[in-house]
C-alpha cells in the first residue's frame, strides 16, 4: 500500500499543480458569471512557454537565468516532504518542517535577487515587499509547526499535521493552525487579499511584478514552481482537515485530494469576493497568522502531560 | 605541549623582524612565514586532541604574584586554536594584497604585520593559560593590538574616534573582568583557574555575582546587545581584513571565556541558562534589525556579528538548560549548535568582509546607495559575497543552515520539563526564524544593490578584480562554507572534543546527529539539483537573445531610477518603526513652480545607542539638578546618601558571603 501511495504521490505532484490553478480560475469565473478556461489551461500555457525561447535583459547576470530553476527545484524539495495524500510523503525525516521553511526561503531569495538583477524599479519594489512579508511569515510558520509538533510529540511534518482532535487543547490548536496556514498559503502563493495574480498595474503587485522580465521556459519554471507551492500549501491544510490523516489508505488519500480541491475552491472564493488589501494592511493580515500561531502554541500548555 | 608553546617565541620573533625589516614585502613575508610555522606547531599539538587524545598540560613556577603558570590544552582550547590561527594567517595574506595601495604610496606596514602576529599570540595565551593574570595579559594584548589595527588609517579623525570608542568599550569590559577575578582571588587566594573552579562549583551568591560579572565582560567583548555600539563603528573604520578578524575570530574570545567558566562552574543554575538564552535572543533580534537599514556594507556586517553571537549564545543557553534539567541530548544539541555556529560565523563573516574589502579596493566605496552592477565587473567577488550572504541567512545547503538546524532541533525538541518551558523554547525558535528572514532581507538588499542592476554612479571608476593574495583567503573560506554545509561531520568533528567536556553522555552526540542525518542528505541532494539546473540554465542562456529590461512602457529609465537601499528597506522599517526610527531631513519643493531644487535625506540611526546617550545625558542633568538642591535640603541629601550606602554595603556583603 505504501509503495502505491508513493507512486500516487508522484502522479499527484505532476498533475495536481495545474489542476489546482485551473480550479481556482474556474471558481473565479463561475463567481463572475463566466464559463472560464479549461481546467488544464495552465498546463497548456506551460507547454506553450516551453516551446518559446527566452530573452534576457542586457543588465542581467547569469544569476537571473538560474533563479527560476532554483525556485522550481526548491518547490520540488518542499513537495517531497509535504503529505500530499495525507499520509507518509515521499521523504520524511525529523525536523522536515524546518527544512521546508528554509527551502522555500531559498527559492524566494533567488527570485528577489533576480528581480534586483534587472535594475527595474518596479521589480525592486516587488522584491522589497516580498522580503518584508516573508520576515513575518517565517515565524508564523514556526509557531504553528512548533505547536503541532509539541502537541503530537513528533518532529516530522506529516505526523504533526495528522493531529487527532481529542481534547479541548487539541481542538484549539487545530483551529488556530488551520487559520494561520490559510493565511500563510495566501501570502506565499500571492493570492487575493494580499496580491492580485491577474492585475497588470505594476505598482500594486508583489509577486507578479518580480517576474516581469522572465520569458519563455524560465517563465514556465516560475509558473510551475508557484503552482507547486500552491499544491504543497493546500495539502498541508487538507491533511489537517482530513479525518483519516496519517493512515496509508485509499480513503485517506482520496479525501485528502478532495480536501485539496476544497482548499482551492476556498482560495478562489476569497479571491472572487474580496478586494485586494491596501499594502499597509497586508502586514496586519500576516500578524493575524502570527497571532493565531501564538495562540496555538499557548494552547499546547493546556494539554495534560505534554511535558517530558 | 612544548610544540604549542614554541609558537609563542616564533610569533614574537616574527613580529620583531617584521618591524625591523625595511621593505613592506619583507615584513609581510616574515609575518606570513612565522604565522605559518606557528600554525603548523599549534595544529601538530591540537589535532591529536581533536581526534580524542588526552589533554596536554604544563606548569612553571614563577615569581609572585603569579606563583605558577599552568598551560592546559583541552578539547575546548583545541577547538578554538584549530581555526583561530589558520584564519589569522589567511587574514595576514589578505592584508598583504589589500594594503598594497598604501604601500605603494610609501606607507610602512611592518608594525601592522607585527600586530597581526601579536593577535595570533594572544590566541595561544587566552585559549591555553590557566592563570588569571596571564589570561588578562593575553586579553589585553588582543584588545590593544585590535585597536592599533583598527586605526591603520589614523590621519582620518573619524577613524581615530571609532578606534577610541572601541578602546574605551573594550577596557570597560576589562575592568569588569578584573573585578570578577579580584572577587575570585579574594575568596580562593589563588590566581589559578583550577582553584576558581573548585570555589565556583559550590552554590552561593558569590557564584551568581561572578557569573553576572563575567557574563557582562564577555558580552562586551563579543559585542552583545546592548553593548554593541562600538562595533559597527570599529568595523566600518578598520581595514577589511581587520574587521574580518575582529568579527570572525578575535571577539570569539568572549564566547570562549563564557564556555571556559561554565565548565569551571559545573552544573549551572536554571536561571543562568535562561539568562544566556534571553540575552542571546535579544542580541540576535536587535542585531538583525539594524542590518536591514544600513547603507555602509561593513557597518551592516558589523551589526550582523551582534546577531550571530546572539544565535551562538542561544545555543549555549539551550545547552545550559539541558545540563540543568539532566537532558544530555538537549545539552548536546545546544552546545554543538553554539560551537558549530561560532565556527561557521568565522567562516562566512570573514568571507563577507573580505568581499566587501575587495569592493572597497575596486571602487573606494562601500556605500550601497552609490554602487550597483558590480557583478559584471568583479564576478569572483560577487560570487563570494553571494555564497557568504546565503550562508549567513542560514539557507540550505550551506553551513549556516547546519548550525541553525541543530539549534532548532534543541528548541523544538519538546523535551523541557514543563509545557510552559516548551512554549518559551518554541517561541525562541520562531524568533530565530524571524531573524533568519530579516537576515535574508538584509543580505538580498546588500548583494542586490551592490552587485546587481546597473551602476548607480556610472562615472565612478571601477578598478580590477582583487589580486591573488586576496583571492586565496576568499576561495578557502568559500570552500569551508560549502564543505561544512555539505559534510557537517567535518565541522562537528572539529567541535566534538570540546563538546565532550560538557556533561553530554558519550552516545548523545550521535543521538543528536543520527535523526538529523536525513536532513543533511536532503541538503546534498538539493545542492546537486541546484548545481545541475544552474549549469543547465547558464549553458542554455549563453547565446539567448538580449534586450533591454522591460520598463513597463517607460523607455527612458536611467540607473538613478533603480530601487535604492532605503526604498528597499522602507516597508520593513516602517513596520518596525519603534526599533528602526527614520530621521528625515527634507526641504520639499513647495510652490507651484518651485524655484529652488528640493532635497530629501533619510537616515536610520542606532536607536538604542541614541537612547542610551539620551538617558545618560538626562542622568547628568538629573545629577546637576539634584546637586543644586543639596544645600537647600541637607536632610534629603543625607537620607539619600545613607540609603545609597546601605544598598552598596548590602550588595558588597551579599557578594562577600
Amino acid at each position: 500500500m505504501i509503495t502505491m501511495i508513493k507512486v500516487a504521490d508522484v502522479v499527484v505532484l505532476l498533475v495536481m499543480p495545474f489542476v489546482l490553478t485551473g480550479v481556482i480560475n474556474r471558481v473565479k469565473a463561475l463567481w463572475s458569471g463566466r464559463k472560464g478556461p479549461p481546467i488544464l489551461q495552465s498546463a497548456f500555457d506551460v507547454v506553450r512557454l516551453l516551446r518559446k525561447s527566452s530573452v534576457y535583459s542586457t543588465t542581467t547576470t547569469p544569476l537571473f537565468r538560474m533563479a527560476p530553476w532554483v525556485l522550481l527545484v526548491t518547490s520540488l524539495a518542499s513537495a517531497v516532504v509535504a503529505p500530499l495524500l495525507g499520509s507518509e510523503p515521499l521523504a520524511s525525516f525529523a525536523f522536515d518542517f524546518v527544512w521546508f521553511a528554509y527551502v522555500w526561503g531559498l527559492g524566494r531569495v533567488f527570485i528577489m535577487l533576480a528581480a534586483l538583477d534587472t535594475g527595474s524599479s518596479f521589480e525592486g519594489m516587488g522584491a522589497a515587499r516580498e522580503a518584508t512579508f516573508s520576515t513575518l511569515l517565517e515565524p508564523s510558520w514556526f509557531l504553528v509547526a512548533g505547536a503541532l509538533s509539541l502537541i503530537t510529540h513528533t518532529p516530522t511534518l506529516h505526523e504533526a499535521l495528522a493531529l487527532r482532535v481529542d481534547s479541548a487543547a487539541a481542538a484549539f490548536v487545530w483551529t488556530a493552525a488551520v487559520a494561520a496556514l490559510l493565511i500563510v498559503l495566501q501570502v506565499e502563493t500571492a493570492r487575493m487579499p494580499i496580491d492580485d495574480p491577474t492585475t497588470h498595474l505594476e505598482l500594486t503587485m508583489v509577486h507578479e511584478v518580480m517576474v516581469l522580465d522572465h520569458s519563455g521556459p524560465d517563465l514556465a519554471a516560475i509558473q510551475v514552481g508557484s503552482a507547486l507551492k500552491l499544491l504543497v500549501g493546500s495539502s498541508l491544510i487538507a491533511t489537517l482537515l482530513n479525518p483519516w490523516a496519517g493512515e496509508s489508505s485509499l480513503r485517506a488519500a482520496s479525501s485528502n485530494l478532495a480536501l485539496v480541491v476544497v482548499v482551492a475552491v476556498v482560495v478562489g472564493t476569497f479571491e472572487s469576493l474580496m478586494a485586494r488589501f491596501k499594502l499597509k494592511v497586508v502586514p496586519l493580515y500576516i500578524f493575524v497568522a502570527l497571532g493565531a500561531g501564538a495562540l496555538a502554541l499557548l494552547a499546547t500548555t493546556g494539554q495534560m502531560g505534554s511535558g517530558r | 605541549m612544548s610544540t604549542l608553546l614554541l609558537s609563542i617565541p616564533v610569533l614574537l620573533v616574527g613580529a620583531a623582524l617584521s618591524i625591523a625589516l625595511r621593505s613592506n614585502r619583507g615584513s609581510a613575508l616574515v609575518a606570513l612565514l612565522s604565522q605559518a610555522i606557528a600554525t603548523v606547531l599549534v595544529l601538530v599539538a591540537v589535532v591529536p586532541l581533536l581526534r580524542g587524545g588526552r589533554a596536554l598540560s604544563a606548569s612553571w613556577a614563577w615569581s609572585a604574584p603569579v606563583d605558577s603558570i599552568t598551560f592546559r590544552v583541552d578539547g575546548l582550547s583545541a577547538f578554538f586554536l584549530a581555526w583561530s590561527l589558520p584564519m589569522t594567517l589567511l587574514g595576514t595574506g589578505y592584508a598583504a594584497g589589500y594594503l598594497r595601495s598604501y604601500f605603494d604610496a610609501g606607507r610602512r606596514g611592518g608594525s601592522h604585520f607585527a600586530l597581526l602576529n601579536l593577535v595570533s599570540l594572544s590566541f595561544v595565551l587566552i585559549y591555553t593559560v590557566q592563570n588569571a593574570l596571564v589570561f588578562l595579559l593575553g586579553w589585553e594584548i588582543a584588545a590593544v593590538a585590535a585597536w592599533l589595527l583598527v586605526i591603520w588609517d589614523y590621519p582620518n579623525q573619524k577613524i581615530r574616534f571609532a578606534g577610541f570608542n572601541y578602546l574605551v568599550s573594550t577596557h570597560v569590559g576589562l575592568f569588569v573582568l578584573v573585578a570578577a577575578f579580584m572577587l575570585l582571588h579574594s575568596r580562593t587566594d589563588s590566581m589559578d583557574f583550577g582553584a576558581f573552579g573548585a570555589f565556583l562549583g559550590k552554590a552561593g551568591s558569590t557564584r551568581a555575582t561572578v557569573f553576572l560579572l563575567l557574563g557582562l565582560s564577555f558580552a562586551l567583548k563579543s559585542a552583545f546587545f546592548p553593548f554593541h555600539t562600538w562595533l559597527p563603528r570599529a568595523h566600518a573604520a578598520a581595514p577589511a581584513h581587520v574587521s574580518a578578524l575582529m568579527s570572525g575570530v578575535i571577539h570569539k574570545a568572549g564566547l570562549f571565556g563564557l564556555l571556559r567558566f561554565l565548565l569551571l562552574m559545573g552544573r549551572p543554575d536554571e536561571w543562568m541558562g535562561w539568562t544566556i538564552l534571553c540575552f542571546g535572543a535579544l542580541s540576535a533580534f536587535f542585531g538583525v534589525m539594524y542590518t536591514s537599514t544600513q547603507r555602509d556594507l561593513k557597518r551592516l556586517l558589523g551589526y550582523s556579528s551582534t546577531e550571530n553571537v546572539g544565535i551562538v549564545a542561544m545555543g549555549f543557553g539551550v545547552g545550559c538548560l539541558g545540563w540543568t534539567w539532566n537532558l544530555p541530548v538537549l545539552s548536546a544539541c545546544g552546545f554543538s549548535a553554539g560551537l558549530l555556529h561560532l565556527f561557521n560565523h568565522a567562516l562566512f563573516k570573514c568571507l563577507l568582509f573580505y568581499a566587501a574589502g575587495s569592493v572597497y579596493r575596486a571602487t573606494h566605496s562601500v556605500d550601497v546607495e552609490r554602487l550597483g552592477g558590480l557583478a559584471k565587473r568583479l564576478p569572483a567577488t560577487a560570487f563570494f559575497f553571494l555564497v557568504g550572504g546565503l550562508a549567513i541567512s542560514a539557507l540550505p545547503p550551506l553551513n549556516g543552515f547546519v548550525s541553525e538546524l541543530l539549534l532548532y532541533a534543541g528548541l523544538l525538541s519538546g523535551n523541557a520539563p514543563s509545557s510552559q518551558e516548551n512554549v518559551v523554547l518554541v517561541t525562541a525558535a520562531a524568533l530565530l526564524a524571524f531573524v533568519g528572514g530579516v537576515s535574508a532581507l538584509a543580505m538580498t538588499r546588500a548583494f542586490g544593490l551592490t552587485f546587481l542592476g546597473n551602476a548607480r554612479e556610472p562615472h565612478r571608476p571601477v578598478g580590477p578584480e582583487a589580486p591573488v593574495s586576496m583571492m586565496v583567503p576568499m576561495v578557502l573560506h568559500v570552500v569551508g562554507v560549502v564543505v561544512v554545509g555539505l559534510a557537517p561531520q567535518v565541522g562537528l568533528g572539529l567541535s566534538r572534543a570540546a563538546l565532550q567536556l560538557f556533561p553530554v553522555a558519550a552516545g548523545s552526540v550521535d543521538d543528536v546527529l543520527l535523526p538529523l542525518g536525513p536532513v543533511f542528505l536532503a541538503s546534498r541532494v538539493l545542492a546537486l539539483g541546484l548545481l545541475m539546473t544552474g549549469l543547465l540554465a547558464w549553458w542554455r542562456g549563453r547565446h539567448a537573445r538580449r534586450s533591454v529590461t522591460w520598463g513597463c512602457g517607460y523607455t527612458a529609465a536611467t540607473p538613478r531610477m533603480q530601487y535604492t537601499g532605503s526604498s528597499f528597506s522602507a516597508p520593513f522599517a516602517l513596520l518596525f518603526a519603534s526599533v528602526l526610527p527614520a530621521l528625515r531631513r527634507e526641504s520639499l519643493p513647495s510652490e507651484l513652480l518651485p524655484r529652488a531644487p528640493g532635497h530629501l535625506a533619510t537616515h536610520h540611526p542606532d536607536a538604542v545607542e541614541k537612547r542610551m546617550f539620551e538617558v545618560l545625558g538626562q542622568g547628568e542633568d538629573f545629577v546637576v539638578q539634584a546637586s543644586e538642591r543639596i544645600p537647600e535640603q541637607p536632610r534629603v541629601a543625607f537620607a539619600a546618601g545613607l540609603v545609597a550606602l546601605v544598598i552598596i554595603g548590602a550588595l558588597l556583603l551579599g557578594a562577600g558571603r
